[in-house]
């Protein structure tokens, strides 16, 4: 092809499409479409499409999978921020490869979990509005709507945008198809001393800013939870500070598979070394331990001093209806880190095996979301209604499946577009 | 000022679920959705068991929970006491029904239409009425109410939007007591001001003691039981309800 030669010389494989990488985009829109099929169904239908029914007298749970995922999605973007603001702030240059595909993973999940919220309203249309016009801070969600979805999703962005302007610019002294997109995403950045000092400095102190506000709105998220005093099993302190650490979890991990599929695509060494998954590996093997703790800690409370309301909760999560899910969320949280440890201790990282771990800690993250959220619905209500129970219908696997889908999707698109792996000091356009 | 209660006097409640079908005759309810419910409950071990009644109206809570997290002001209490939900305004997000330990929210699930319980298509129906049977709708739902003039009565029969029970706010505005309270046969629910010394719940305040569902969890009750006892975890319901959508 005429027109792939110029592409050809662009850096980290962007613009040029392989046919691995077509399969993957027609895989990806062909999954969001079932989603977009269910929800209309959904939509048109009403939620008695899906498999969540009222508490109480019809026995069912009202919040299921979507909000599980909502606060797994919104879970995820924690660690990709978190890590490219440390990595900026400390400046540890062996990270630096890191930092572009991290933020990029925090502003697609934060979208995700924005999306899914609209699609567990039963008037999305005018939710979106409502929750704009008529916002009361008094209520949690507040903090989900403005904190997490409009504040934190704004400053990400505009932190992905100031550390890219760079490389777009860089991108943009060649001819391709997509120059007009690195002259638009550059604008104007030229790459002077002067203007490399200034978003040093702007980025920076964003990195700054976004840390406190990333822990307050993560800590919402489980203020969701936390604060409700009618539901055994959530009114906890351990609430918000267990989510910012969960979310710390499932996000570093999503971050060690990202950073595996980036290496593998890669033609050649982008500097992700092994030091590199080391350094992930022992931030996940830190954050995971603190997480066990809360769960020890919090099971231990709920067993020992709790009411009997509480203790039914608990006794149908470790016994009852819940436990599969519970003990298999809780294998795949404790056998990764039981396997980090091992690897820290030894020093040695096998990447291989982190990415097994990275997707297993997301799998447990999903459990343990789905166990704050259902169990305390369909069990231990405090007036005596008869127990309930809730499956998710196939409506709810398939939009959540093309949520997914969709995030994937995104970011194999900005691999194409603008380079994944920040463009490294003179590592110039013209020897790539 | 007028600050609305309903008292239950649980000696004298026998089970019978009128007040159950009056709601719902009124507010036009559909299907597996109960405004008002009464449980039947059950305590002890055999031969020792014990039979009580247990009707729970939305407690229309002083304190309301529903009320705090609703993130768009929905669900707001009015000066005379009444928690009620605003259809036109609400997202359907479903965190009232989460936030209340009573568990009296409902959620519209699918249209109403859906759910009757006749089935108007159907051909032996409509040999019956001639096909000139709609299904029955209370023209007072549709009206606005109290000094918001919010559609705040059973009107919100919305697809996508909470509903509860709204101590009949359009038979208030007419001077009527609640529908259930009306049709109890034994007079175990009674429906007063709380403000009015001479109403008959604030003698029966006056002359009994009372106590109010999940004190424990501060929300405040505008329900208050006279007589018999508060539900204890040993309580089950003698029967599963089967009444999902």
């Amino acid at each position: 092809m005429a027109t792939a030669t110029h592409e050809a010389t662009l850096p980290r494989g962007v613009g040029r499409l392989t046919r691995g990488w077509i399969v993957f985009v027609v895989a990806m829109v062909a999954i969001s479409a079932l989603g977009w099929f269910a929800y209309v169904r959904e939509y048109t239908e009403g939620m008695t499409v899906t498999g969540m029914r009222n508490v109480g007298t019809m026995g069912g749970a009202t919040w299921g999978l979507y909000i599980t995922f909502v606060v797994y999605f919104v879970g995820v973007s924690f660690a990709g921020i978190t890590i490219a603001a440390v990595i900026r702030l400390f400046n540890l240059q062996t990270l630096r490869p890191l930092a572009r595909m991290a933020e990029v993973l925090t502003v697609v999940s934060l979208v995700l979990g924005a999306i899914a919220i609209v699609a567990d309203l039963g008037q999305p249309l005018r939710g979106i509005v409502n929750l704009f016009r008529y916002a009361r801070p008094q209520s949690p969600f507040f903090g989900t709507f403005t904190m997490v979805i409009a504040g934190y999703l704004f400053a990400s962005l505009v932190y992905l945008w100031l550390t890219s302007r760079r490389d777009a610019s860089l991108l943009a002294e060649r001819p391709s198809r997509l120059r007009w997109l690195h002259r638009f995403v550059a604008a104007g950045y030229t790459d002077t001393p002067v203007e490399r000092e200034r978003h040093s400095k702007a980025t920076f102190w964003l990195a700054v800013s976004i840390l406190p506000m990333l822990v307050v709105a993560h800590s919402t998220l489980g203020f969701v939870f936390g604060l409700q005093v009618g539901r055994p099993g959530w009114y906890s302190a351990l609430m918000a500070p267990a989510f910012v650490v969960l979310a710390g979890v499932s996000g570093t991990g999503l971050l060690i598979v990202l950073a595996a599929i980036v290496r593998k695509t890669m033609a050649k060494d982008v500097g992700l070394t092994t030091e590199v998954f080391a350094w992930l590996g022992r931030f996940m093997m830190f954050l995971l331990m603190i997480y066990v703790y809360f769960m020890v800690t919090e099971l231990l409370t709920a067993t020992y001093a709790g009411s009997a309301r509480e203790l039914q909760v608990t006794r149908e999560m470790l016994w009852g209806e819940y436990s599969w899910i519970f003990w298999t969320s809780v294998a795949l949280l404790v056998v990764p880190l039981i396997g980090l440890g091992f690897q820290a201790i030894a020093r040695t990282w096998n990447i291989p095996w982190l990415v097994v771990a990275g997707i297993a800690v997301n799998l447990g993250a999903i459990g343990k979301r789905y166990l704050i959220a259902v169990p305390s619905q369909t069990h231990g209500q405090l007036l005596p209604y008869v127990d309930g129970s809730y499956a998710p219908s196939w409506i709810e696997y398939a939009v959540v499946a093309s949520l997914t889908a969709f995030g994937a999707l995104v970011i194999g698109v900005f691999m194409k577009v603008l380079p994944i792996v920040e463009i490294d000091g003179e590592e110039e356009v013209a020897n790539a | 000022m007028v600050k609305y209660a309903m008292a239950v006097d649980l000696d004298r409640c026998q089970g019978c679920r009128a007040c159950m079908e009056a709601c719902k005759i009124e507010n036009n309810t559909v299907e597996s959705v109960f405004w008002m419910y009464v449980f039947r409950l059950e305590s002890g071990e055999f031969p020792d068991t014990k039979m009580s009644f247990l009707p729970r109206p939305c407690q229309h809570c002083d304190n309301a929970p529903c009320v705090k997290v609703c993130p768009v002001g929905a669900r707001f209490k009015r000066e005379d006491g009444l928690v009620l939900t605003d259809a036109d305004r609400c997202i359907g997000c479903r965190y009232c029904e989460l936030a209340c330990p009573y568990g009296v929210n409902y959620f519209n699930w699918t249209k109403p239409e859906k759910r009757q319980y006749l089935d108007y298509d159907h051909p032996d129906v409509e040999r019956v009425t001639g096909g000139v049977m709609p299904p029955y709708k209370n023209p007072d739902l549709d009206q606005l109410y109290g000094e918001e003039q919010r559609l705040t009565a059973g009107g919100g029969h919305f697809k996508g939007v909470m509903e509860k029970c709204t101590f009949c706010v359009h038979r208030l505005d007419k001077g009527l007591d609640p529908a259930c309270v009306h049709t109890c046969p034994v007079q175990a629910l009674i429906f007063g001001d709380l403000e009015d010394p001479s109403s008959g719940i604030a003698e029966m305040i006056n002359d009994r003691t009372h106590f109010r569902l999940l004190e424990e969890v501060g929300t405040e009750p505008s329900v208050l039981y006279f007589g018999g006892a508060a539900p204890t975890e040993d309580s089950r319901e003698i029967e599963t309800v089967k009444a999902r959508v």
